[in-house]
């Protein structure tokens, strides 16, 4: 596994859960969900979304329940259980430190140093 | 920790597989779909829309792949894969494959047989609770001979025991014998008197009612009229009745109430006797106690043993009479006399098994590469498309534990039939109260060899078979014939297993030899037709010296008129071949007038009357026997045995010189009767022919007869000769003494002098020995033959083509022959020149822990001839098929 993938790993998974956070959905929905918020601008690989999700949902922070889709299918929706909400913040926290500190270092100018 | 969502998706991933492969197609169909209707929606033709949603997302089972990697249970599935395939390849190839299971079965059988015997017997024989602190205490007189006596002590004595520092309790027992009264024959019983703190001390729960308690024996009064039955006397006098408790047991005309019934592991105190029946130790009982100490947590054996020696010192003070002067202590745990005796066999025992372990691990190996070789194509090509070597040797140690998990099951089943094969063949050398069973410590073993033996066999295989050699292998394809270094490895083996199993059957010629030995020994008595009865005395019957020689001798005579009887003799202690196993020889010191010698002079002391030797049949060489008044008077005669005359007289004759035996006195003993002069001078009035007195292992000990009358105890014996089988006389000879004197208890010491030979405890010994070495002995070579027989079929398999063209080309038979023998034979000498070299060591081994083994370089030579002999017939159908090539067919089958 080279590092880029782990990287986009990490962060899909956050996608994924604050998408689920905003409220329960199944699998496309989430996917879409995302897509919607970033205006289509992020692409995400329809592969490596459902290892994400499954591997959030092995690790405890997604509950997943089957239901009934709007057009009456059984579908599966998820929806986050008070580790996975603990899991978003602590994650949240972690991300916005990582940008400004990337933020800082991108910004730099000659003068800084 | 893990979370319990986690737990759950694996265990669903694992045992409900089909329930979670529909939910992930499920969804994924939602999700193809749901896409299918947005493209649909946003213009595309329904058929393009679905066509196009499906190759974006990839095939169903494929996601179910994925669901598994992303909950990480790859790696299980790669192990369950190797298991399966496994399982499947050892299938393929079933006959080689039982081979090896079956050569593991043996190994890990044997050895966890073993192992179980030792942890019965050695390690955890004993039903009590902290049996490992407890200890046991005897009396060692250093000045009279190598006897041990109880370390009995009177009740003050018993209390300041058990105020010393190193000891955390004291349980005090005494045994004595019993008559059951009130029914119609008296029965003897044998009670041992035991003080209150029985239950805490020994832990050890009854199996009906209770055991006995402190209240039962309170301080100052006399105990209660309680009594706790045996599991044995339950069974035996009561046939095991469930509701003994509360009823009642006449014993010396008082009655005591059963409380409880022992269970049946517990024998109590099987170092002294054993007991029918507990009874609640009290002053008014018995005088004396022998302690069963149990130490502090945390204490020594040396700093228990200083302070007991300093306590026996102070003891000594108050009642010289109850130790001998020049006594000390030995304080052993009770499982002592057990280690001494039985350690050094059971180790050799289990050194044994593990070469029987190693040769079946060896036969498995050989089997491997055997196998590896013609898998050599598929693992090269494995290797060639990007197989990981981590997974090559994964996948081939699975297999190598898929074979030895299926040894083990065979194994461990085999184990529980064996284990138990020593305790009947030898019962009385083990702790009776072992008791074999398979517990977890011998399951967790048996588990570790299979992780051991697994490693030992298969990594060497593993390791060696991953790393092929690409480019050769690939090229040659299957027209190769077997690389020189692995037909090597394959010889090192196979001499390997050679020497292990010389090694196991030397030391089971060793042992047959020993066996022979005992078996063939010169007794020097006649044992047949012959049975010896025990008669306790009673202390008010005969009260004095006179009355005691009188009661015995008229005894005697009323046995020896009774038909069927042919001669009766007195012996107060003796019961031929005499003693073995351990030194309780009773050989004492004597001196010898006019002699100058200052070294001790020892011998064994018999007590007997002049019958002994017609009734024995021991010859008389010189002299003559003491009449019938020289036997009542009992004094101032003696005859001897040849080796001692021989030993103090070698030239000249011992009759007429005059000998002086200190220790046949009373000491004020109560319970002794000495003649008036039994400690002054005797004269040797004749010799006799040696016969066996100090155990079947031991040359005859020099020996002193002397009338009975000069020594008598409150126990005596009675050697019958009868005319036919012994066994019938025995209620005819109770009948009598009942008539004569119907308080008069007997006991059978031997109802069978001859039959009682193979009950010797080392004519058992030797017989465990021979036995269980020959059994090993034989599977070792049975195993090392397969593994000959495997690696020779297998060489011929690959030289076929080889073999064809060398025919074809006019090679003669024998030259076939030669080059398939060749270094097969190299290996199988060189495996008996080093394993006959190991023998020579290993022989002194064996001698040091075989009690009386013996070389026995015939024995070896038989061996190697068997060995040889076997071999050549093994090789013979290999061979056989090697000189039969078809130099036609195999070209052509190419």
């Amino acid at each position: 596994m080279n590092k880029s993938v782990d990287l986009l790993q990490g962060t899909l998974e956050i996608l994924i859960l604050k998408a689920v956070s905003l409220g329960p959905l199944h699998g496309y929905g989430i996917l879409m969900r995302i897509q919607q918020i970033s205006d289509g601008r992020l692409q995400i690989p329809q592969g490596s979304f459902y290892i994400a999700l499954y591997r959030i949902e092995h690790k405890g922070w997604l509950k997943g329940e089957w239901g009934e889709s709007e057009n009456n299918r059984r579908a599966k929706f998820y929806r986050l259980t008070a580790a996975g909400r603990r899991q978003l913040e602590s994650e949240t926290k972690k991300w916005s430190e990582m940008t400004d500190v990337v933020q800082g270092i991108l910004s730099a100018t000659p003068e800084q140093i | 920790m893990i979370p319990l969502s986690t737990l759950g998706s694996w265990w669903n991933a694992l045992f409900h597989r089909t329930r979670v492969d529909d939910d992930v197609e499920t969804e994924l169909r939602f999700h193809i779909d749901a896409h299918a209707q947005q493209l649909v929606d946003s213009g595309i033709p329904q058929a393009d829309a679905e066509r196009i949603s499906r190759v974006e997302f990839g095939r169903a089972d494929v996601q179910k792949e994925k669901y598994r990697e992303a909950i990480g249970l790859r790696p299980l599935e790669e192990i369950g894969g190797d298991v399966r395939y496994g399982l499947h390849s050892l299938y393929r190839k079933r006959g080689s494959s039982l081979v090896a299971i079956l050569s593991l079965a043996l190994g890990i059988g044997a050895t966890t047989a073993i192992f179980s015997l030792i942890w019965a017997t050695l390690l955890h024989p004993f039903p009590y609770a902290d049996a490992d602190r407890i200890v046991n205490t005897n009396l060692v007189d250093e000045a009279q001979s190598a006897t041990p006596l109880p370390f009995a002590i009177e009740p003050a004595e018993f209390d300041s025991l058990q105020k010393a520092h190193s000891i955390e309790s004291v349980l005090g027992f005494f045994l004595n014998g019993l008559t059951e009264t009130g029914t119609d024959i008296p029965q003897d019983v044998q009670a041992a008197y035991v003080t209150g703190n029985m239950s805490s001390f020994l832990g050890v729960s009854p199996r009906l009612g209770r055991s006995i308690q402190p209240f039962d024996a309170p301080d100052g009064q006399p105990s209660s009229n309680v009594v706790v039955l045996s599991y044995k006397f339950w069974e035996q006098r009561y046939n095991g009745d469930p509701k003994i408790v509360g009823k009642l047991l006449q014993l010396n005309h008082s009655n005591y109430t059963i409380i409880g019934v022992m269970p049946r592991r517990f024998t109590f105190t099987e170092s002294i006797g054993n007991a029918d029946v507990y009874i609640p130790w009290g002053s008014n009982r018995s005088p004396d106690l022998i302690p069963w100490i149990k130490l502090r947590r945390g204490i020594g054996l040396a700093t228990a043993n200083a302070e007991l020696q300093s306590l026996l010192i102070q003891f000594r003070r108050e009642t010289p009479y109850l130790f001998p002067p020049s006594s000390k202590l030995r304080v052993e745990p009770i499982i002592a006399p057990y280690v001494q005796r039985n350690a050094g066999t059971l180790l050799l025992l289990f050194g044994s098994v593990v070469l029987l372990l190693l040769i079946g691990c060896v036969n498995c190996s050989i089997l491997l590469l055997a196998r590896g070789e013609a898998r050599k194509h598929e693992l090269a090509i494995r290797t060639a498309i990007g197989g990981s070597r981590f997974r090559i040797v994964r996948q081939l140690f699975i297999e190598s534990l898929v074979i030895s998990a299926a040894g083990a099951a065979i194994g461990v089943a085999l184990s529980f039939w064996l284990a138990r094969l020593p305790l009947q063949l030898m019962p009385q050398a083990f702790p009776q109260e072992s008791a074999i069973t398979i517990n977890l410590p011998v399951l967790l073993f048996s588990i570790g060899l299979v992780f051991f033996t697994s490693l030992v066999f298969g990594l060497y295989p593993a390791l060696r078979l991953s790393r092929p050699n690409l480019s050769q292998v690939i090229q040659s394809t299957s027209r190769t014939t077997v690389t020189q270094s692995n037909r090597f490895t394959l010889n090192v083996l196979i001499g390997l297993q050679i020497t292990l199993t010389f090694l196991l059957l030397g030391a089971a010629a060793t042992s047959i030899a020993a066996f022979l030995k005992i078996t063939s020994t010169q007794l020097g008595y006649d044992p047949r037709n012959v049975l010896i009865v025990g008669l306790p005395l009673k202390r008010e019957m005969n009260p004095n010296w006179g009355a005691r020689a009188s009661y015995i001798s008229r005894v005697r005579e009323a046995i020896s008129g009774l038909p069927g009887v042919v001669s009766v003799a007195v012996s107060q202690r003796d019961i031929p071949p005499g003693p073995s196993l351990g030194p309780i020889g009773l050989q004492v010191s004597f001196e010898i007038s006019g002699s100058r010698s200052q070294q001790v002079q020892l011998a064994a002391i018999s007590l007997v009357s002049p019958e002994y030797f017609s009734t024995l049949k021991i010859p008389l060489l010189k002299g003559r026997l003491w009449d019938q008044s020289e036997n009542q008077r009992g004094d101032f005669v003696a005859v001897v045995n040849q080796t001692l005359a021989q030993r103090y007289w070698p030239i000249g004759d011992a009759i007429g010189h005059q000998i002086r035996i200190d220790s046949l006195t009373n000491d004020q003993a109560p319970l002794v009767a000495a003649s008036p002069q039994s400690r002054q001078q005797r004269e040797i009035i004749g010799v006799v022919a040696d016969s066996r007195n100090d155990g079947l292992d031991h040359p005859p000990a020099p020996a002193i007869y002397v009338p009975y009358t000069a020594l008598m105890e409150d126990y005596t014996q009675l050697i019958v000769h009868t005319a036919n089988q012994p066994l019938a006389s025995i209620k005819t000879i109770q009948a009598a003494l009942h008539s004569a004197n119907s308080e008069q208890r007997m006991i059978v010491v031997a109802d069978d002098l001859e039959a009682s030979l193979p009950r010797q405890p080392i004519w058992a010994l030797h017989r465990v020995f021979t036995v269980l070495f020959s059994f090993f002995a034989f599977l070792a070579l049975a195993l090392a033959l397969v593994g000959l027989a495997s690696t020779l079929a297998f060489a011929v398999a690959q030289r076929t083509r080889e073999l064809g063209i060398r025919m074809a080309l006019g090679a003669q038979r024998s030259h076939i022959l030669w080059i398939v023998l060749q270094t097969t034979l190299s290996a199988v000498s060189g495996g008996i020149i080093v394993g006959l070299t190991l023998n020579l060591f290993t022989e002194r081994l064996l001698r040091h822990w075989m009690p009386d083994s013996m070389s026995s370089p015939w024995m070896l030579a038989m061996v190697t001839l068997v060995f040889l002999l076997c071999a050549t017939i093994t090789c013979f159908p290999p061979v056989r098929r090697a000189t039969n090539v078809d130099p036609r067919q195999t070209l052509r089958c190419e």
